[in-house]
């Protein structure tokens, strides 16, 4: 992504804005919705950074951002720890697994292994549920707050300076060779091989640092909303994270996590709308796929780069 | 002396086929050899298995007295062998330029900007330098088949295998592939040409090897090899042979 | 363990079975045709489902004809999907055909899911059975619903495994599934047998979803959790493979009749109970991709 494309602008713009949306005296249930949209934004861009560059499917992403969010909680519980060492730990689990499932799925593709997350993620789902003694089910698990006395403000600056910082270190990944290896493998695994790519070893990192990011998420989201439920490990809610980075342009992930943020304003502004909103977008969702594939950020940016030529 | 490449009674099965027959074949530094053989002689398979692809039943390949069979591809890259593949395998979303300094990123200690000036030394000797920057899925057919031939160029490989890197290729390029591999060669690097392009494998190389039916028939000049009773009856009927 | 409750068991088991085939079928086909996987499969199972629903409760059709109904729907919203989201695959349309597929399918089992919830709200709905009350067959007792749904089904199953074997455009799908290039060479219309492979697969599922209405009810998540077991079916007899479809769907209802009475299940157990298919998936994901029958995808 050149740094001249209108996409740039674009979130250059809306960091700025975010940065000062606190002092512009809106009711504090807005800054409540623009947090959630940055968790939204953190699973979209975490989800692309698999699936756009490497092309590896994954709909285990709500569920990964779920497992996190449990182990942070119950390892905080149990080890009485105040909740940020217990995000970490909730992330580094969530990373964890990551490793595991992406070395056990190295030798499966495209649809196989879109079946083999969607089970996982049921699996982890279905073990949250039932291990109700542990997680509370589905009458969901209360957790304390980041910090006694936290407010809605300093709770928005954690989230935007977590997702401004998770967005750093991904952009610093991409475009350092391993982002060239990233998209080598997605393009022709065989041919990346064949010129020294450790394939496997950037295979198993990239879906390790996907689903430590989405437990990172999940973790922080608990201590926001303070009460979870195996709900959020859905694949309903990995409808949204897929239509959020879709429509952004799940190929960039400045544009899926501006996808995140944008479309969870839109969610909000349209809450009456009750299940419509999720058939309004999935019909967008697939819309984008068939029409402008790289997204609505990512069909300016080659609309823009074309009239320059 | 010791061979750069060294295959000892290498045997592959598929099943009930035997691909190759225990075959005793040798390489040395900065030969560049023609592999040729009908359709099923086994020439793709031992291509395949010196490549890292398929693992051989029995028998064993070493390179430089070190022992290369079994591994896979990308460990052959890293010990210095070479591939291109009958089908283009670029990387059609990323530049030529991009293309070209993978190869030369894998290996650890190389850095951008040595990598960049290589790659674009890489392309000014391939005439390829006003595409840098294009997508590689723009390039015509000729074009990424030269692509091809650079990425492996990048890896300053010791042994390099091409496969079937003639396929479809305009007259005129074909001519400017030869001098781009006589160049390679003469820079010291083995090349091991797979090609039923009798014009190309008796125009470039010094040495024929023919397979048949896993077993290798000849062995010698392109001459010898043309005129081998032999090779001409596994090609009957090919009108090179005539 | 009584010989009548053994044979309740087995006849349960084979009415699941059933049931399973039909849609297991579905993926089968669409899988050899098209060679992609539909992960809107289970919502095509719930619209046949709510189709027959509407038929029957809100139209006062006859519920054998609200499954032929059900399937009708279905089979339209099939080539639908097919002529608009799929096709494009096949000309060449789309830039990244795998992930497209992929992706686009799971927008649309996201939309239509959702689409049913809003419209017809979460709660179950029941329309009536083909036939109603007990049949006995001596010490045997069969609810008559599931009896109609199983012998409907069968029949269905039936009919499709005869049209494939020796219609033409049986033939034309089994060619068409085989090398899509020498079926088109030798003139059939690969694009019309696409569609309508893929709209029969729909309807199959579709079908199966309208016949278990009565018996099971209707609920838009319905689709979720039986797609994943016919996806194991399906995986386990290897991807496109016919036969290995409805063998592996007959077996499956067996053992999900018969296991929970061997195996003592706690409630944690039960709880689990959806989660036996999805480990099995995944075993075989990782173990034997290709499954028992089919042909191993060779890369490179």
């Amino acid at each position: 992504m050149k740094l001249t494309a209108p996409s740039s602008f674009i979130a250059v713009a809306f960091v700025a804005l975010c940065l000062m949306l606190p002092f512009f005296g809106l009711p504090e249930y807005w800054l409540y919705v623009v947090s959630i949209g940055f968790y939204y934004a953190l699973l979209a861009s975490s989800w692309s950074l698999l699936v756009g560059y490497v092309g590896r499917i994954s709909f285990a992403q709500a569920a990964m951002s779920g497992f996190g969010a449990y182990v942070a909680l119950l390892t905080s519980a149990y080890l009485d720890l105040s909740p940020l060492p217990g995000i970490v730990i909730g992330a580094l689990a969530a990373g964890a697994v990551g490793i595991v499932v992406g070395a056990l799925t190295l030798r499966l593709h495209g649809a196989y292994l879109g079946l083999t997350t969607i089970a996982l993620a049921e699996i982890l789902r279905i073990t949250a549920t039932a291990e109700h003694q542990l997680t509370r089910g589905t009458r969901g698990y209360a957790a304390p707050p980041l910090w006694e006395g936290i407010s809605q403000t300093e709770y928005y600056y954690v989230f935007l300076a977590v997702l401004l910082v998770s967005l750093g270190l991904m952009l610093w990944l991409l475009h350092s060779r391993i982002g060239l290896f990233f998209q080598a493998i997605r393009e022709d695994e065989d041919g990346a091989a064949s010129l020294g790519v450790r394939v496997t070893l950037w295979k198993v990192l990239a879906f390790a640092l996907s689903t430590a990011f989405a437990g990172l998420a999940g973790g922080l989201y608990a201590h926001f909303i303070q009460l979870i439920a195996p709900s959020m490990m859905s694949m309903q809610e990995m409808g949204y994270v897929l239509s959020m980075a879709v429509i952004g342009g799940f190929a960039n992930v400045i544009h899926a996590a501006l996808g995140g943020v944008l479309l969870q304003l839109l969610l909000e502004w349209l809450r009456e709308l009750g299940e419509w909103r999720l058939v309004f977008f999935g019909a967008v969702a697939i819309l984008v796929l068939r029409f402008a594939p790289n997204g609505i950020f990512g069909t300016l940016d080659n609309w823009a780069s074309r009239r320059a030529r | 002396m010791a061979s750069q490449l060294e295959i000892t009674k290498l045997t592959k099965n598929f099943g009930g086929l035997r691909a190759l027959k225990g075959i005793d074949l040798s390489f040395e530094k900065g030969e560049l050899v023609g592999l040729i053989g009908p359709n099923g002689s086994g020439k793709t398979t031992l291509l395949n298995i010196i490549g890292g692809y398929y693992s051989a039943t029995s028998g064993q390949v070493s390179l430089d007295g070190q022992r290369c069979d079994g591994k896979n591809p990308v460990a052959l890259s890293r010990m210095g062998i070479g591939r291109s593949f009958q089908v283009t395998k670029v990387f059609k979303r990323l530049t030529v330029l991009e293309n070209l300094m993978v190869g030369a990123l894998a290996h650890a200690g190389t850095s951008r900007r040595a990598a960049e000036a290589h790659a674009r030394e890489v392309l000014e000797r391939l005439k390829l330098s006003r595409l840098a920057n294009e997508p590689a899925t723009n390039l015509s057919g000729g074009q990424a088949k030269l692509l091809e031939f650079g990425r492996i160029m990048m890896l300053s490989s010791k042994v390099v295998l091409l496969d079937e890197p003639f396929g479809g290729v305009h007259p005129d390029l074909k001519r400017f592939m030869y001098d781009k591999i006589r160049e390679w060669n003469a820079g010291g690097t083995t090349i091991i040409l797979v090609s039923h392009d009798m014009g190309s494998i008796f125009g470039l190389c010094r040495r024929v090897v023919t397979l048949s039916y896993g077993e290798i028939i000849a062995d010698g000049s392109p001459e010898a090899v043309r005129n081998d009773p032999a090779v001409l009856e596994a090609y009957l009927g090919d009108r090179h042979a005539a | 363990m009584t010989f009548a409750a053994i044979i309740e068991l087995a006849v349960n088991g084979l009415i699941t079975g059933i049931l399973y085939a039909l849609v297991a079928l579905g993926i089968a086909l669409i899988f050899g045709v098209l060679k992609i996987v539909n992960f809107a499969h289970g919502e095509f199972y719930m619209l046949g489902g709510y189709a027959g629903y509407v038929a029957v409760t809100l139209l006062g059709l006859h519920p054998a004809a609200g499954v032929v109904a059900g399937m009708a729907a279905v089979f339209l919203v099939g080539a639908a999907v097919e002529k608009t989201l799929i096709k494009p695959i096949h000309l060449g349309k789309v830039e990244r055909a795998d992930e497209y597929a992929i992706m686009i399918t799971f927008a649309l089992s996201v939309l239509l899911l959702n689409l049913m919830l809003s419209i017809f709200g979460p709660w179950p709905q029941r329309p009536q059975a083909i036939f109603s009350g007990v049949f006995e067959f001596g010490p045997v007792l069969l609810p008559g619903d599931r009896l109609a749904a199983a012998l409907v089904g069968a029949i269905i199953i039936l009919v499709f495994m005869a049209v494939l074997r020796w219609s033409w455009i049986g033939m034309a799908v089994r060619a068409v599934s085989q090398d899509r290039g020498a079926a088109q060479a030798f003139g059939i219309n690969i694009d019309r047998v696409s569609t309508f492979a893929f709209a029969i697969g729909a309807a199959l599922a579709g079908g199966a979803g309208a016949l278990i209405g009565p018996v099971f009810n209707v609920v838009p998540q319905m689709g979720l959790v039986l797609v994943i077991k016919a996806y194991v079916i399906v995986v386990l007899g290897g991807m496109g493979s016919i036969p290995g479809a409805v063998l592996g769907a007959l077996i499956l209802g067996q053992v999900e009749s018969f296991v929970p009475i061997l195996i003592s299940d706690p409630a944690r157990g039960m709880a689990y109970r959806d989660a036996y298919g999805l480990v099995v998936l995944v075993l075989v994901l990782l173990v034997r991709p290709q499954g028992l029958f089919g042909r191993k995808e060779r890369r490179a």
